[in-house]
């Protein structure tokens, strides 16, 4: 008689199909390492949930009338009669009580203890976690944590911008190396072709190869409204989709537009903006 | 003692064991349509009653009500007979309830993808089919308590428990959060508003997994397991105190689907706590099913009913250790929104509903048409294969929504978002999308061997309309019982009583939430929709872009920086019913006002993929060719005013020029923009609503 619960061949099938299944998975894993602390606690949990039903499943299997049970299954029913403190199936006449519902009896086994006190636990944790949150205090609400994140964000930008490794619209220069413009065009190509259209000549946004602007020229003034955006006239935010770097890029790959005359060119709109073109990051920044 | 002679009544257990294998393929259909249009968007063929947004819905509803619903049906209508040692206690009402039930399945296919919807989720039938669904449920607890007072065994077993706190619960659920104002036959508004709205319907929606999906099951099990198994329950002590805890504590924690948003901390905390505590109280149900089977798990090895009830049961352990845990704040901040509640709830719906639903059925249909179960090979294939479905569905959708929720909150060492597309998140889980479909088809798969099976099990029987069973009347004697064993003699006490445990959780977390103006803080700012923007709000709901769109923006960095600010409470009290929406497939809409150019999404509508390259959004063009029901805007004033939203005095006059006047700057903007659209379109009144979007405190803001 096959003794085994799972079948080899369908054991096989099993593997296989975990196997092609984590496989495939692997193709969906993001090419970034992701913030180690949360992965921490999601593999904690997925251990602690694995480990408790293999424990319970063993537990409620270990009972079958085999002889020939391993000595893991020995060791799990040990641990099991110590855990469940069930009356032993040779005397479970002891507990049947005279129930007989369509042929169905009850035993009257006592509580599995760990259970009464995994009850007890989830109690007590339920009032101390009251207790803590909304009558002494001491741990933040939600607007409490999101204000604490914030706060740190803040500083750790500071640290960035003071060392030059972040720009912003202060700091910002026109880059003109041919490796910024192309990666600039990329992103350009993919964010602002569908309204400023592919060569830049514009289409429902505004034309940004000629040399009037709405909200100023120049790579400073270019920065801020890519990053800020112009919300009131359809002009997107930049800023949180696009890294500094980013902007920076795309801000030089549009001033390099300038004067490319491409076809179906919107007429220009805004005012005429004079610089310098050699000297560009100068000038403009005083405009406002 | 003279022993009466009596009859069972099988027909009535026959059409619901029908109605059961017949919707749950079509919900399960549906359900694997639109795992394929997450991947392959042109499945909806261009018809916008197969968008995935009205579809969704269908597949749920299908599900629970139709597939679990007909099941719950099925094994009550056999069980209770036996279990009180009476028939039926009228055969007329059991027909009434069966064909009412399949004619609100029937409403509910026709009206849900005509986009004919309240938007609240698991209740989003209209409010006539809310009142056929009282009617119904009246009639079935009439039967179940009538048969209960005719009974022939004195005391009540632990599966009428359950029924009698299901068919309790429900009700008041049911009506609850169904409580809406009509506008026409077929359009109501909730009564409740933001906040107030989402905490009823989530008190709701949890509580129907509770009392639909799981206590109704639990009852089953107690029945068909240690029948099938044929072994004394494990305990009987624990069944009580596992019944009481589950059905007091279970109604408290609905809150846990609100956490980290607008609803009062407080409320949220209690919805934490409770989960918790939730864990031992269901696993109780867990552990008195597995431990049934002590020294029968031999039989395991060999009989596929209990195969089946095995993995269902674990499966039962499974979601409801997973539950709780996705109660507590650092998990929920993570999954919430994502496809890990997809695998959540699937592993709930697939392993425990489905498996001990096909348990059930590979032991009852045998016994009904008295035979042997036609092939045990086949059974075991459905095991293994269903099985194999459920692997592959919940895998893959655990790794999808991790992947998505990581990438949502990956910041840069510079500050920003790693990933600011929203859509670069979405492209990177399509394999898993893939899988899912796959896990989906196979679950399928097993169901069609089962069908067979079945088939040929009946056909090799004889189908018994009417068994006959003998018992000695019911004798009243003054009672020398005490304590629990007592109140299971007297169904009515005990029915009052299940109605207390599960009223207080509702009303402690309602009633302040209701009463307590500091609870949800206005803003001045906030002001009624206008005429045209309620009109799009309602196509919003028809074309269930809540199905993917949340509305509700969370405490953390990673989602102001996308998103902008986060919800206040205050924002949302002119909303009946509220969006906040429970899955993001796509981005957050709430502070989608004034974002984009009306153009944009004009263009977007037509084809999203215009503006979002790859995106996997379905078209709808045909927005800009269906016309607003422009009559309908003076009673939808009206009705939002009866609700409290402080439209002025005889607004409806002028409501109507007032949406002509704002649809015509919209469609006269568009126009400049080189696309002609008439101002009466749909499309003009869906971007009016969007672009009001949050706006209203953006102005604060600034």
């Amino acid at each position: 008689m096959n003794k085994s619960f799972l079948p080899k061949g369908k054991i096989m099938l099993l593997t296989l199909s975990l196997v092609l299944l984590s496989s495939s998975m692997a193709f969906a894993q993001t090419e970034e390492a992701p913030d180690l602390g949360k992965v921490f606690h999601i593999g904690i949990f997925i251990f602690f949930a694995l480990v408790f039903f293999v424990l319970i499943t063993l537990i409620a299997y270990h009972n079958s009338e085999d002889n020939e049970v391993p000595s893991l299954i020995k060791a799990l029913s040990f641990l099991n009669s110590k855990l469940t403190n069930a009356t032993p199936i040779e005397n479970e006449e002891a507990v049947l009580l005279n129930h007989d519902y369509d042929g169905i009896k009850e035993l009257d086994n006592v509580l599995p203890p760990w259970w009464k006190y995994l009850f007890y636990v989830t109690i007590v944790w339920g009032g101390v976690y009251l207790f803590n949150y909304h009558v002494i205090n001491i741990w933040p609400l939600s607007d409490g944590e999101y204000q604490e994140e914030v706060k740190q964000a803040e500083a750790q930008k500071a640290i960035l911008l003071g060392s030059g490794a972040l720009v912003n619209e202060k700091t910002v220069t026109l880059l003109t190396d041919q490796a910024a413009i192309f990666s600039g065009g990329e992103i350009f190509k993919k964010n602002c072709a569908a309204c400023h259209g592919f060569k830049g000549e514009g289409l429902v946004g505004p034309n940004l190869t000629d040399n009037y602007w709405i909200h100023g020229g120049g790579i400073k003034n270019v920065f801020r409204t890519v990053s800020n955006g112009v919300p009131d006239k359809g002009m997107l935010t930049w800023k949180t989709q696009l890294k500094p770097k980013e902007i920076q890029e795309v801000a030089s790959y549009v001033i390099s537009l300038q004067g490319t005359n491409p076809p179906n060119a919107k007429p220009p709109q805004g005012t005429l903006w004079a610089e310098a073109p050699a000297d560009s990051t100068k000038k403009d920044s005083v405009k406002k | 003692m003279q022993l009466e002679t009596f009859r069972y009544d099988n027909t009535i257990v026959k059409k619901f064991t029908l109605a059961t294998v017949f919707w749950g393929i079509v919900g399960m259909l549906v359900g694997l349509l639109i795992a394929l249009q997450l991947f392959i968007p042109a499945l909806n063929f261009g018809i916008p009653f197969l968008t995935f947004g009205r579809i969704r819905p269908l597949h749920t509803n299908a599900v629970i009500f139709a597939f679990v619903g007909n099941g719950i049906f099925m094994g009550f209508y056999y069980m209770i007979q036996r279990l009180c040692k009476a028939r039926i206690f009228s055969d007329f009402l059991a027909k009434v309830h069966f064909w009412g039930w399949q004619f609100i399945i029937v409403c509910a296919a026709i009206t849900l993808p005509l986009g004919i919807t309240t938007s609240k989720e698991y209740a989003e039938l209209e409010w006539p089919i809310d009142i056929l669904i009282t009617l119904v449920w009246v009639v079935f607890a009439i039967n179940l308590i009538g048969t209960i007072l005719k009974r022939r065994e004195k005391h009540m077993y632990v599966a009428i428990w359950f029924f009698i706190a299901t068919v309790v619960t429900v009700a008041v659920l049911h009506i609850v959060n169904s409580l809406e104002l009509p506008v026409s036959m077929l359009k109501s508004y909730s009564i409740y508003g933001g906040v107030q709205d989402a905490l009823v319907q989530w008190w709701y929606g949890h509580n129907a997994v509770a009392f639909f999906l799981t206590t109704p099951y639990l009852g089953l099990m107690y029945y068909y397991l240690p029948k099938a198994a044929n072994r004394p329950v494990y305990s009987y002590r624990l069944s009580i105190i596992h019944f009481w805890s589950l059905i007091f504590i279970y109604i408290w924690a609905g809150p846990h689907h609100l956490l980290y948003s607008a609803l009062p901390d407080w409320a949220q905390s209690l919805g934490t706590v409770f989960s918790i505590m939730l864990i031992a109280p269901s696993w109780g149900g867990m552990i008195n099913g597995l431990l049934t089977l002590r020294g029968a798990w031999d039989k395991v090895r060999e009989e596929p009913v209990l195969k089946f009830m095995v993995v269902a049961i674990t499966a039962y352990g499974m979601a409801t250790f997973e539950g709780p845990m996705l109660s507590l704040k650092n998990v929920n901040a993570l999954a919430h929104f994502t496809d890990w509640i997809i695998a959540h709830v699937h592993v709930g719906a697939l392993g425990w509903n489905g498996f001990l639903t096909f348990g059930i059925l590979y032991w009852l249909v045998p016994k009904l048409w008295n035979t042997q179960l036609y092939s045990k090979k086949l059974a075991n294939f459905h095991f293994w294969i269903g099985f194999l479905g459920i692997v592959f569905y919940a895998a893959s959708m655990y790794w999808s929504g991790i992947t998505q929720s990581l990438m949502w909150k990956q910041f840069t060492p510079e500050g920003t978002l790693q990933y600011p597309n929203f859509l670069e998140t979405v492209l990177q889980i399509i394999p898993m999308y893939i899988i899912r479909a796959t896990g989906g088809a196979l679950f399928l798969t097993g169901i069609f061997v089962m069908v067979y099976n079945l088939v040929r099990t009946a056909r090799q029987g004889t189908f018994i309309n009417e068994e006959e069973a003998q018992a000695a009347p019911l004798v009243k004697e003054p009672t020398k019982y005490k304590g629990h064993i007592w109140l299971e003699s007297r169904p009515i006490q005990f029915t009052i009583l299940a109605t207390v445990a599960i009223l207080v959780g509702g009303l402690f977390e309602m009633v302040p939430t209701f009463l307590i103006k500091t609870n949800i803080p206005t803003i001045a700012s906030v002001k009624p929709y206008t005429p045209l923007e309620l009109q799009g709000r309602d196509i919003y709901i028809a074309n269930g872009c809540n199905s993917c769109h949340s509305q509700l923006i969370r405490p953390f960095r990673s989602e102001t920086e996308r998103y902008g600010e986060y919800s206040k409470a205050g924002e949302f009290v002119y909303d009946h019913p509220f969006l906040w929406g429970s899955k993001r497939t796509g981005p957050d809409l709430q502070r989608v006002g004034k974002k984009y150019p009306n153009l944009w999404h004009y263009n977007h509508m037509m084809d999203p993929r215009t503006m979002s390259p790859n995106s996997i959004m379905p078209p709808y063009p045909w927005l800009a060719e269906s016309t607003i029901d422009i009559a309908s805007t003076a009673p939808k004033i009206s009705a939002m005013r009866k609700l409290g939203v402080p439209y002025p005095v005889g607004f409806e006059t002028i409501a109507e020029q007032e949406l002509r006047k704002q649809a015509d700057t919209i469609a006269l903007d568009l126009q400049k923009s080189g696309v002609p659209v008439e101002s009466d379109k749909q499309i003009i009144a869906l971007i009016a609503y969007l672009q009001r979007l949050g706006t209203d405190i953006k102005a604060k803001a600034n």
